[in-house]
């Protein structure tokens, strides 16, 4: 090779060196310094450069704490059951919604609002709907004459309580997400699986679901990092109580670092859930790229089919 | 001859002058400069920015105020005094944070202040401060390494401090020939007595929120029933009879409150109390000012108030704020002389006036004040027994204190085992002060 081919070669690296450097830094620079915090017996009051080096310490001291565990668990059960709840009634009401009926923007945007608002409001209007004395639904129970619910001090209907919050704001973002992937679908697709005399139940299941798939692991994806990482709604409607029954992760590590003012152990904590992130989002990946592997072999069968079907 | 006499006399006299201006105007040599402080958004904080402007009136020192709500103005000076050079003279820190800043050396002993005669005021009075508030909020250094002793300093000086005193509806006692509890048997059959006698009423307001807030409350009963924390030697006794029966009289007083009581916070407790929920509110003084107050309170005008009951000793509530010089503030001096401004007992008065809580004893005998709030005489009185070792201030308390709060939260709401819950909490507890040293010399 020639040094005018090499240089050739290198020069658009070149040009990427600087923008990828900033980039690099912006991005691994904080994991970085939370990494390196993880390893340290660090307070508040400290320089980070007066902090006693721990090693692993601060990790095999959570993995002997109950109370981590139980707010581990907590995340989990919290962030599977939202995203689980939340995924069936956006796509639900997006497969029912997809339709030219009069009306049907406004109704859209409607649907959207709930995630427009901050989450500190969202979990202050919940907390006083669910307030016992003044709040709406007891009220309405009253009225009814049935039993009024601690919705928010009996650890059980606490759990569910904040999960309803967090339903009510955030399914609006899988119906939006939810509805774009459906109106990008190929209509000839549809159409074919209609002149092949596939029922609407058909069509969902074996066209309109599998060519959404991509876009609802993305979408379930990008909830499940947020829900696991859900800290004002919970914050203001229970402050992670009664006991420890929505103390989530990430409120337990705002408390470790501003409460009890242990930052490395809350950065250690931060780490335990950003690897189980990182596994989850493999995961979804491998699943991604498996399930494109199959839609493009159903594709490359089809396209088979239908030009032996031209030449015959 | 005569002409020299005169003049030298004149110069003599002059210098005299001058330095009696001196004297009298110790705030001369730092006039025109700006003092930053960092204070709490809280109601005696509001009534000190009320008198505040009178200081730059009298001293010619302007003052720039940042406010912030008190855990997020605590997360501010956590990084502000870690600098070389603070963005802040003078900082209102709450008494839970004095382990911390002491600790990390980030606060001026005052001593250097007080032994400056250009400084100290030679009628300050420090004698007039409230002893409790002095001890729980300014010392340390001393026994168990936060309260006053021979090795003890002062760090800072309580403003905004407060204590805890029994508020009671005085109409629905005298409906019902009802008592004021003087004891902790009394207050906690009357605390379930009275939704027995007013159906849909709770007996006493109280905190239960799960962390800080339940802790906050078992704590309001655990000194006067003469339990603590640790003993003396930091084993934690929080799980010996009296803390059972702390914790006990918490179950008691939420299981006799309304519904949703175990979600409380002060605020929420108070609420309950001015809209009627409730026939008494065991807290801070603090919010004695909202319950008199027509526009926020149905219950304003029937309000009575009593020193809080008696277990085997009395021994109310010490919390609140204090003011300190950081170590890294840019005008320590002037700062000082702020700092002694606003607690004197002139200014004390003219904040309570304002609706502040007073940080001396004779502001509390003041006829003007008794006359616009008749309370202060009780409350006066009350901090004669505000205790100064009412929660163990040192750097681990915070996490001690959260698993103390979410376990008494299960306790109140999840049937947790009393005796099972503190025992939990004393093992936790011990194995958190055996990581911090705190048995090195055992």
């Amino acid at each position: 090779m020639s040094n005018i081919q090499a240089a050739n070669r290198l020069t658009p690296y070149m040009f990427l060196a600087p923008a990828a450097a900033v980039m690099a830094i912006a991005l691994l620079y904080p994991i970085g310094y939370m990494v390196w915090a993880s390893f340290l017996d660090w307070n508040p009051s400290q320089r980070i450069g007066e902090a006693d080096f721990v090693g692993f310490q601060n990790y095999i001291n959570l993995w002997g704490s109950d109370s981590f565990w139980e707010s581990f668990w907590v995340t989990i059960r919290f962030a599977v059951v939202v995203v689980s709840v939340e995924m069936v009634i956006g796509v639900g009401l997006a497969l029912l919604l997809d339709r030219q009926l009069k009306g049907m923007s406004v109704l859209r945007t409607i649907f959207i609002l709930p995630m427009m608002i901050a989450p500190i409001v969202v979990g202050l209007m919940w907390r006083y709907m669910y307030h016992p004395q003044v709040g709406v639904f007891n009220r309405w129970l009253s009225d009814l004459g049935l039993p009024t619910i601690p919705f928010l001090s009996d650890s059980g209907w606490a759990f569910a309580s904040v999960v309803i919050a967090d339903i009510w704001q955030w399914t609006p973002f899988i119906f939006i997400l939810a509805l774009a992937a459906l109106q990008s679908l190929p209509p000839s697709a549809i159409e074919a699986s209609r002149v092949d005399g596939a029922t609407p139940m058909q069509q969902i299941l074996y066209i309109k679901l599998p060519l959404m798939m991509p876009v609802l692991i993305v979408t379930c994806l990008l909830r499940l990092i947020d829900a696991f990482k859900v800290l004002e709604v919970i914050l203001v409607m229970t402050n992670g109580g009664p006991g420890l029954s929505t103390e989530i992760l990430a409120l337990r590590i705002s408390r470790t670092a501003s409460e009890f003012r242990q930052l490395g152990e809350a950065a250690a904590m931060s780490n335990y859930l950003l690897i189980l992130l990182m596994i989850i989002t493999a995961i979804m990946f491998i699943y991604t790229r498996v399930n494109d592997a199959r839609l493009a072999r159903i594709r490359a069968a089809g396209a088979k089919a239908t030009q032996e079907e031209e030449e015959a | 001859m005569r002409t020299l006499k005169l003049t030298v006399a004149a110069a003599l006299v002059g210098t005299a002058l001058s330095g009696a201006t001196a004297l009298a105007n110790p705030y001369e040599p730092y006039e025109g400069s700006t003092l930053v402080v960092n204070f709490p958004a809280h109601p005696h904080y509001d009534a000190v920015l009320e008198v505040l402007p009178l200081f730059t009136e009298e001293t010619g020192i302007e003052v720039e105020v940042d406010q912030l709500q008190y855990l997020r103005m605590r997360e501010r000076q956590t990084l502000e005094l870690t600098q070389d050079e603070g963005d802040y003279d003078l900082i209102a820190y709450v008494v839970f944070s004095k382990a911390d800043y002491v600790f990390a050396d980030q606060l001026h002993n005052l001593a250097r202040f007080f032994m400056d005669p250009a400084l100290a005021d030679p009628n300050y009075n420090a004698a007039d401060l409230i002893d409790g508030y002095v001890q729980n909020i300014g010392v340390a250094g001393g026994f168990k390494g936060y309260l006053p002793g021979p090795t003890g300093s002062l760090f800072g000086i309580p403003f905004g401090s407060e204590t805890s005193v029994l508020g009671y509806r005085t109409d629905v006692f005298e409906e019902h020939g009802l008592e004021v509890p003087e004891t902790y048997e009394e207050l906690l059959e009357l605390a379930c007595l009275i939704p027995e006698l007013e159906p849909g009423m709770g007996g006493l307001a109280s905190r239960a929120a799960s962390g800080h807030q339940a802790s906050h409350a078992y704590l309001l009963h655990l000194n006067p029933l003469g339990g603590g924390i640790f003993d003396d030697s930091w084993e934690p006794i929080v799980n010996n009879e009296v803390g059972v029966q702390a914790a006990e009289a918490l179950k008691t007083i939420v299981d006799c409150g309304i519904e949703g009581s175990t979600t409380f916070g002060p605020s929420e407790a108070a609420a309950a109390f001015s809209q009627g929920q409730y026939a008494m509110f065991l807290d801070s003084i603090a919010f004695a000012a909202t319950f008199e107050d027509p526009s926020r309170s149905t219950v304003a005008g029937n309000v009575g108030w009593a020193m809080h009951p008696m277990g085997v000793e009395r021994a109310s509530q010490t919390g609140g704020f204090g003011l300190a010089i950081p170590r890294n503030a840019q005008n320590p001096e002037a700062a000082f002389l702020l700092m002694q401004w606003l607690t004197s007992a002139r200014i004390d008065r003219l904040i309570a006036l304002e609706g502040g809580n007073p940080s001396r004893f004779s502001t509390y005998q003041d006829a003007e004040l008794n006359e616009r709030f008749p309370y202060s005489a009780t409350f006066g009185e009350a901090l004669q027994f505000a205790d100064p070792d009412w929660r163990p201030i040192i750097p681990t308390w915070g996490e001690i204190n959260a698993d103390l709060g979410t376990t008494l939260s299960q306790i109140l709401t999840e049937d947790l085992d009393i005796q099972e819950g503190l025992d939990g909490v004393a093992e936790r507890a011990r194995a958190i002060m055996d990581e911090a040293g705190y048995y090195s010399w055992n």
